[in-house]
């Protein structure tokens, strides 16, 4: 499925940077956290959340989020379609899994401006402890091309199409 | 590019919004329903998170 487009605005064309943002954690050897998010908002039926920081992870298989994002969204999780239990900062959680719609937002925050697609995501029991959003591999890097340089301290998303057109089709040796 | 830099001082045990382009805080409140509520429909506000306090450790990730 092609993600969707705002009708509301006119769209800018891709790549859509992201600045890297500032965490509200405090400093490493007195140098502030600096990381990769990018805007997005949660959708479910007439239901939306605002915007929020989406936490880019390579190293994370799935899109993960507060289960209070579902409860806004009127997400009924009894009626999940899988769960597993993740493992997050040393203790186990549950995820419950619904397929939802995802909004993208361009790193000025522009509400109405967004390309939407669908995916899977694991709803975790009260983990808001610091943020609410994390954009792991299935569902989020297999939608986009999404380049990141700490060195630029910028984040790079694109159709995810991008990939192949740039460096070819990649085969195992 | 420049990264956003936020002044979480003073915020701490908080949850924050906010404004996309800038990275000021235009919205605080311990509970995070109030800022969810608070920021919903507003045009640049992007909900951050909880601002941790000094003694907490850093998370790798989301944690």
């Amino acid at each position: 499925m092609s993600p969707s487009t705002s009708a509301l605005a006119e769209q800018e064309p891709f790549p859509w940077l992201y600045p890297y943002r500032e965490d509200p954690q405090h400093t490493r050897l007195d140098q502030p956290i600096l990381r990769p998010f990018v805007q997005v908002s949660l959708v479910n039926g007439d239901e939306s959340t605002t915007m929020l920081d989406g936490l880019v992870d390579t190293g994370a298989d799935a899109i993960l989020a507060s289960d209070l994002l579902a409860d806004l969204l009127g997400i009924d999780l009894a009626e999940h379609e899988g769960q597993t239990q993740h493992a997050i900062g040393g203790r186990t959680h549950l995820a419950r899994y619904k397929t939802i719609s995802l909004r993208l937002h361009p790193h000025d925050g522009e509400i109405d401006e967004y390309r939407e697609w669908h995916a899977q995501v694991g709803f975790i029991e009260d983990w808001h402890s610091y943020s609410f959003v994390l954009l792991g591999s299935v569902g989020f890097l297999d939608r986009w091309t999404v380049t990141a340089s700490r060195f630029a301290q910028a984040i790079a998303v694109e159709q995810r199409e991008t990939f192949d057109n740039r460096f070819g089709l990649v085969e195992a040796a | 590019m420049e990264p956003i830099r936020t002044d979480f001082r003073g915020y701490e045990g908080q949850y924050v919004a906010t404004d996309a382009r800038t990275g000021k805080i235009v919205i605080a409140d311990e509970d995070p329903r109030i800022v969810l509520e608070k920021a919903k429909g507003r045009n640049h506000v992007v909900v951050r998170g909880r601002v941790p306090h000094a003694d907490e450790p850093i998370y790798v990730g989301l944690g």
